[in-house]
């Protein structure tokens, strides 16, 4: 199959909300990687930074919600044209959500810079960022090259994230049960740690849209939660 | 899954309407339908698509034996009509036509009356015993055309007066009236303005509850809207042949995904 339409111009409106998507996918991956650092190197500036830029994604966003409803209207896309237009909003919105999520951790770092440094908490931290940071950037790329293996392995990975988050779970139990003084930073770290746990399901969702793209057919749900918390006692 | 739209397009196994097995067209020494194998179902309107010259015309044209009509067309293969050969050399084609109806491109009502225009296949085909009951046809027919509001006033002005719309909503009222089993419709829309169009589209979709309906169309969103089962032709073959929904979002083969996203094939 060719891969250019008659219509040059629907190629065009196609390339663009990739481009799009492209963007607003490095906007999100730099702000979960600079909330990360802000929280390790209790950087306020940087936090402030990570939570005016998430404007910015939003508008992003915005704008590609409305051009994937004007290519919709005018080009009535069909079969792996219209894949790729349904993909590019699904995308869109967990990439908004990624945005939101590092946001958050970016105003909860500035609330944990006021409080005693817990221990060993800020490596596990790292470490599932720089996962999930990533897993983001290979579904990225899974994405614009069509990739399906490269997304089924982003799948696979999180289950890494799931479980570094276990790990960390039960370390801040810990910490909080050795020194009530560390509840205050610890609660906060949990909910860094949980919204980097699921930015990971976000990035999984994105990949699981790529493998929908290009086969038609969403992935069958291949991997176990992970995330054992929820129905374990510790 | 229940969902309502999964129910409402119907696309449960249905009675097979017509089986075609191994058909060939050569217009003299052109081959035009190559080897083709279908199945099209009863009381489904079954699209046909593909670029001009593909052969689709060709094949709705055999389904009535309206390529008999021309001297150097050549029909091999077999078309059955609920199991009967309709190549059989007892077929009448003057009844097969009656049962197979046909609306073409451009609406061609008879320069006569609307009244007769409708009365005059039930009339040499004997299905009226009475005036009244030839009245009874035309107004049935006219009222399945859904043009029935609009001309019972003056149905005896000639058919030639109406507007496009009308002159083709007639023409589906005329194939009507012999109570056939299967309809079909070449390019039934391309000379009418979009509100005709859909006058027209929501006739088809009525029509399916009584009829197999055949259409070939070159536009592809009309196949999309009106069709339940789509086949897509290219150079002679049937490339591709399934439920509407599929074809439009996962086409199987390549050609037919080029085709219906636009792309240079």
């Amino acid at each position: 199959m060719s891969d250019q339409h008659i219509h040059s111009a629907y190629d065009r409106d196609l390339e663009a909300i990739q481009a799009m998507i492209m963007k607003m996918g490095g906007q999100v991956e730099a702000a979960i990687r600079d909330s990360v650092t802000a929280l390790e190197s209790r950087d306020e500036e940087l936090a402030r930074k990570v939570r005016a830029g998430d404007r910015s994604i939003d508008e992003l966003e915005y704008l590609i919600n409305e051009e994937v409803a004007r290519i919709i209207a005018l080009r009535a896309p069909t079969a792996v044209d219209l894949r790729l237009v349904l993909s590019i909003l699904k995308i869109c919105g967990n990439l908004e959500r990624c945005g939101d999520f590092a946001k958050n951790i970016a105003k909860r770092s500035t609330i944990i810079m006021a409080s005693p440094r817990v221990e060993g908490a800020s490596a596990t931290i790292r470490r599932m960022a720089r996962q999930t940071e990533l897993m983001l950037k290979d579904a990225l790329d899974a994405y614009i090259q069509r990739d399906t293996d490269l997304a089924t392995a982003v799948i696979e990975r999180d289950l890494d994230v799931d479980q570094l988050y276990n790990t960390m779970f039960r370390e801040l139990l810990t910490h909080m049960m050795e020194d009530p003084r560390h509840i205050t930073p610890c609660m906060h770290l949990h909910f860094i740690a949980k919204n980097i746990e699921r930015i990971g399901d976000r990035v999984t969702n994105i990949a699981e849209q790529t493998i929908y793209m290009v086969t038609g057919e969403m992935p069958e749900e291949m991997r176990e939660k992970a995330d054992t918390t929820a129905t374990e006692q510790v | 899954m229940n969902d309502m739209r999964l129910l409402e397009r119907d696309v449960d196994a249905k009675d097979i309407k017509i089986a075609a097995r191994k058909v060939q067209v050569y217009y003299a020494d052109t081959h035009a339908i190559k080897d083709v194998d279908v199945d099209i179902e009863d009381k489904t309107v079954t699209a046909f698509i593909g670029p001009s010259g593909c052969g689709k015309s060709t094949f709705l044209r055999c389904l009535n034996r309206m390529n008999d009509t021309i001297d150097i067309c050549r029909v091999e293969g077999d078309i059955r009509i609920d199991g009967e050969d309709i190549y059989d050399a007892k077929v009448d084609p003057v009844q097969l036509r009656a049962k197979v109806g046909m609306v073409f491109q451009k609406p061609n009502p008879f320069p006569k009356s609307i009244y007769d225009n409708i009365a005059y296949g039930p009339r040499i085909h004997g299905l009226a015993r009475s005036k009244a009951d030839l009245d009874d046809i035309v107004e049935k027919s006219l009222r399945r055309g859904a043009i029935w509001d609009e001309v019972k006033d003056r149905l005896h002005a000639p058919g030639t007066g109406l507007s496009g719309g009308q002159q083709q909503r007639l023409c589906i009222a005329r194939a009507v009236a012999t109570e056939p089993e299967v309809l079909l419709m070449d390019e039934p829309c391309s000379a009418l303005d979009p509100i005709a169009t859909s006058q027209v589209e929501e006739l088809i979709d009525e029509l399916r509850q009584e009829f197999s309906v055949v259409i070939v169309t070159h536009s592809m969103q009309q196949a999309a809207r009106v069709s339940q089962k789509t086949a897509f032709f290219h150079l002679g073959n049937l490339v591709e042949y399934g439920e509407t929904g599929q074809i439009f979002t996962t086409p199987q083969d390549p050609r037919t995904e080029s085709y219906i996203t636009g792309r240079i094939g």
